[in-house]
């Protein structure tokens, strides 16, 4: 079925049809919740490039670990000895440089869930982005991305919210595509216009913004979009920022974007959804030896950034937000069993993800395929025991409380929750349904006011 | 065993760039300060979740303007002071005009180009002309420190916005930055930096215009994209299909030919029995037939040697019997005829010419190009397929079809060009220079704007739709750019934009200022409730019509200046 609603939002259409549409500017507007008082604070953190998890949780002891050990000569992370894997239990193992992450995963806040991923192998880094962040099984189909139909489905937002979406970084993810609600920023303290001569600067921007609202089109709504977007910076963000409880944020691209992102969360603004990316993870050569090297430093960055992260919103009272917060972080796909010769690895398949959240029912979760020939795709690659839709529906469901699961993720039907966070299990909702059904559609835009200015 | 050249340990890079760009950032202009008292007088705070985004906004795109605007636009960084006159005068109807001015422009070797050259010899680069050997021996064999190990890399960077900002030969830098973004590389990198000249001359200047064919070989056999996608270490006894794979999904047959990792012989087949497309064995038999296509820098290896040149080393190649696309690679062949059989098959095969002409398309035209318009393309470039100007036909179908000129407003401006475009229109004096600190307060601010040249890290290039250009992020960024322009000194003080220059003295009125510098910009008049808020802003209360004490009064100078500012920062200045 299709359904082409006045908005341009196409749900559950073959790419032909979609294509046919294509000329259209594609969008998905925005579903003031009103009435609801959710508050909760999803962060998505996509590491592209296709992470190797089998060099973040490795196997350290069993059948495994023989075949892991011979399938990587140079990549092992020993057992015992200077650089040996953090134990999270008997048969895996964590990366030493991801100290901080086996911190959180001890304190019950961190779930690690093995062998997830596409349904079907696909080795391209861009194809399988774009299903992963179009939560589709093909990458065409939706012009919008998973998180923007999120937004745009749940029943449950608060009444106010000032930043609803935040995309920490240059440009916005496809996971945001078409999400115009969204904050997309990369350095508060840039993030305004005052380059121009002193004197005028007032009477600039007053006529710029006169100037972009003198017409409606796209390009005139997103102007104005940002206009709204500097004014909130200036208005509410601080140049100076001092991270709680002693965190220090490492000091690199991440660190910063992490930091900025924590610093929105602590305003208050509203912020539901959030999104960061870290990139480096196409390991084909010189990932590293053993334990150190470049993937290390990669992995040190990683669990840094999210142990201070962590500690820096896991204050008490008003300043509890971990109890309000999750971060998924995922990658395309993980990466061979085998290493090549160059010390790196190629494209594989199943990957882990991480879910840390103060509601994390915290450990070591899916189902291990297992590294024997037999148990490999194609010979190489981990398998894939869940569709990566599963744990997104579980923070979407148990988190978010927003059952859509038909819109959010078309063509997925058989939700079961893994047990990966606490909450609710609402029945989810499947099927095209009318996405918008709360008076937008009749064109009550008096709820859409521009009130700014 | 191989040991790479790189370092172990890569976050150096990562730790550099930082570096550079704290350096860049420092020399930076400081900006004027801006009073939070404005906006914190609102009692309603503003959000971002109550703009309304009714339906007829996104069916609403201006109406096209004249074609030597969307010519000069589209196919090019924007018009420069005059050329818009003189594209009127190439001919008595539109068409006419665009088919001289095309052929004229596919042809760059036809055009003066003498002001772009002068500058680019005053700014002394001493890189740009040295051969790959030299470039290895002068920047890396020598082992300079970083700044000078790096140079080439500056100043090909320094040299490609002079060029876009000078250069008469504006489609083709246009469609150099369109196959560098096609074959996108990584380029500062330790090993690639340093020899980035050879491929921003040697490999896509010298084929822009070119063989679809000779520029995949060449893109195949230089160093940088050994380097980056790791084909200098696929051998047969440790393939690396890094490039094996990204040739076929990102160069040539696309992925919309990838049928991922079904049997080779469940690929449906064309009409000539010809698999639709590829399969991951195609991947791995691509990655094989390129076994051994590696290059000199192994200076502790006779068999290598360290001169930085592309070479064949035979003991890699694999030479089992390779089955790729529809053909097979027969067992016991040498290195250079086995990958280039494969080069020939990619080249050859039907969806590499569709592929093509729609990422041409959606680079001249809209993002979402029509079918007539990828086809007619795409039947250029198999007509063409041995010729040596087959790309040129290609351009020249795509833009000489009919459709061409009735889009419009279904592209935005990149940053690149919001940032050019705004240069040339302006005939700003600037000079490229290593030492030159506004270049490098340029470069700064364009990598905030979010385009900063051969810096996108994968291998896919910038994106190429406006989706990804018009989010709060970039637009903010690249007003912020523009805004700064007006403002620009250099050493003796002197504008870098010389508006008040430029400005007929006749031209004294807020509405003549207003209406000069839109036409100057754009080339045409905004809409009028737009233009109006130019002519109010220039005007600041007093009779639009009266002469302003332009020459006199600093005040008015300064309010021109940001005028102009605000021009740049329209949504006119967008549309493409």
């Amino acid at each position: 079925m299709c359904e082409l609603t006045r908005r341009g939002f196409l749900v559950g259409c073959s790419a032909g049809v979609a294509a046919m549409a294509g000329a259209r500017f594609n969008t998905v507007a925005f579903a003031q919740g009103g009435g609801g008082e959710n508050d909760e604070i999803l962060v998505v953190i996509f590491l592209r490039g296709g992470m190797d998890g089998l060099h973040v949780v490795m196997p350290i002891d069993g059948v495994d670990r023989g075949f892991y050990e011979a399938a990587r000569p140079t990549l092992q992370i020993p057992v015992t000895g200077p650089g040996a894997a953090l134990p999270l239990d008997a048969q895996f193992g964590l990366h030493p440089s991801a100290g901080p992450l086996f911190d959180l995963f001890q304190n019950g806040n961190l779930s690690i869930v093995q062998a997830m991923g596409l349904t079907e192998v696909n080795r391209s880094h861009f194809d399988a982005m774009q299903q992963v962040e179009r939560g589709l099984q093909s990458s065409s189909g939706a012009p919008s991305g998973w998180l923007a139909r999120h937004l745009a489905s749940a029943s449950n937002l608060p009444p106010e919210m000032i930043v609803p979406s935040l995309a920490v970084g240059g440009l916005q993810p496809t996971s945001l595509l078409s999400s115009l609600e969204t904050l997309n920023l990369s350095d508060p303290g840039q993030f305004n216009i005052n380059t121009g001569p002193w004197l005028w600067r007032h009477p600039q921007r007053t006529a710029l913004r006169r100037l972009w609202g003198a017409d409606s089109t796209f390009l005139h709504t997103t102007g104005l979009q940002a206009m709204d977007a500097m004014d909130i910076i200036e208005l509410y963000v601080d140049d100076d920022y001092t991270p709680a409880n002693g965190a220090v944020y490492p000091q690199s691209d991440f660190g910063d974007h992490l930091q900025i992102l924590a610093q929105m969360t602590k305003l208050d603004l509203g912020l539901q959804v959030a999104t960061l990316d870290v990139g480096g993870w196409d390991t084909h050569a010189g990932q590293g030896q053993g334990s150190g090297g470049y993937f290390a430093s990669l992995i040190e960055d990683l669990a840094s950034g999210l142990g201070a992260f962590y500690l820096d919103l896991d204050g008490s009272g008003s300043a509890n937000f971990t109890s309000r917060l999750t971060v998924v972080v995922h990658s395309e796909f993980g990466r061979e069993l085998r290493e090549n010769s160059d010390s790196g690895t190629e494209h594989g398949y199943g990957n882990l993800m991480m879910v840390l959240s103060g509601n994390a029912i915290g450990g070591l979760h899916g189902t291990w395929p297992g590294l024997a020939p037999g148990q490999l795709v194609d010979g190489t690659d981990v398998a894939v025991t869940n569709d990566f839709r599963r744990i997104l529906s579980e923070v979407l469901i148990r988190r978010l409380a927003n059952p859509q699961l038909g819109l959010i993720f078309p063509g997925y039907g058989d939700y079961q929750p893994l047990g990966i966070v606490q909450g609710e299990d609402l029945p989810p909702i499947y099927g095209d349904q009318p996405l918008f059904e709360d008076g937008f559609e009749t064109g009550d835009t008096s709820r859409w006011s521009t009130s700014v200015g | 065993m191989t040991q790479p050249l790189v370092p172990p340990d890569r976050s150096t890079y990562v730790a550099l760039r930082r570096r550079r760009e704290a350096r860049l950032r420092r020399r930076a202009l400081p900006d004027s300060s801006w009073g939070r008292e404005a906006v914190r007088r609102w009692s309603t705070p503003p959000s971002l979740a109550l703009r309304a985004f009714a339906a007829e906004a996104f069916e609403q795109i201006p109406d096209p303007p004249a074609a030597g605007v969307i010519a000069l636009t589209r196919l090019g960084f924007g018009p420069r002071p005059g050329e818009l006159a003189a594209f009127e005068a190439l001919g008595a109807t539109d068409p006419q005009r665009l088919q001289i001015w095309v052929d004229e422009q596919l042809d760059p070797a036809s055009i003066d180009d003498s002001e772009a050259e002068a500058r680019l010899a005053a700014a002394s680069f001493e890189s740009l002309d040295k051969s790959l050997v030299d470039l290895w021996q002068d920047y890396v064999v020598a082992d300079p420190p970083w700044e000078i190990r790096m140079r080439p890399y500056f100043e090909t960077e320094r040299a490609t916005l002079l060029r876009g900002l000078y250069s008469r030969r504006q489609l083709f830098e246009l469609l150099v930055d369109f196959w560098h973004n096609h074959f996108n590389v990584y380029a500062y990198e330790f090993g690639i930096g340093p020899i980035w000249v050879h491929s921003d001359r040697d490999v896509i200047r010298a084929n822009a215009l070119g063989n679809f064919r000779v520029m995949l070989e060449a893109v195949a056999q230089s160093p940088a994209m050994l380097r980056f996608l790791d084909n200098r270490d696929n051998s047969v006894d440790g393939p690396n299909e890094n490039y094996g794979r990204e040739v076929l999904e990102l160069h040539s047959l696309g992925v919309d030919a990838y049928y991922g990792s079904i049997p080779k012989d469940q690929v449906p087949l064309d009409g000539q029995g010809k698999p639709l497309g590829y399969v991951d064995e195609d991947v791995t038999a691509c990655a094989r037939s390129l076994t051994g296509w590696t290059m000199r820098d192994r200076p502790w290896d006779e068999n290598f040697g360290d001169t930085g040149e592309f070479f064949v080393y035979e003991p890699w190649h694999d030479t089992d019997e390779k089955r790729f696309l529809d053909v097979t690679i027969p067992a016991g062949g040498a290195g250079l005829p086995d990958g280039r059989a494969a080069l020939d098959a990619i080249a050859a095969h039907p969806a590499t010419a569709r592929f093509i002409a729609r990422k041409l398309c959606r680079r001249l035209v809209a993002d979402q190009p029509p079918q007539a318009l990828v086809d007619a393309g795409a039947d250029a470039f198999t007509q063409h397929a041995g010729a040596l100007d087959q790309l040129a036909r290609v351009v020249r179908a795509i833009v000489l079809a009919p459709e061409f000129p009735t889009f419009w407003g279904q592209k935005v401006k990149r940053p690149l060009e919001i940032a050019l475009s705004a240069l040339r229109s302006t005939a700003a004096d600037w000079d490229f220079s290593l030492d030159d600190e506004d270049t490098d307060s340029l470069l700064w601010r364009s990598y905030n704007a979010g385009q900063p040249l051969f810096s996108w890290p994968a291998p896919n290039g910038y994106p190429d739709i406006k989706e990804a250009w018009i989010t709060t992020g970039p637009r903010v960024m690249n007003w912020r750019l523009t805004n700064w322009f007006s403002e620009v000194q250099d050493d003796a003080d002197a504008f870098r934009l010389d508006l008040l220059g430029q400005t007929p003295p006749e031209v004294r009125s807020a509405r003549a200022l207003a209406d000069f510098w839109v036409d100057r910009i754009l080339g045409r008049a905004m809409p009028a409730a737009e233009q109006d808020e130019i002519v109010e802003f220039m005007a600041q209360g007093i009779n639009p019509d009266l002469d302003l004490p332009l020459d006199t009064d600093e005040d008015v100078q300064s309010r021109l200046r940001a005028m102009i500012g605000l021009i740049f920062m329209s949504p006119c200045f967008l549309w493409k």
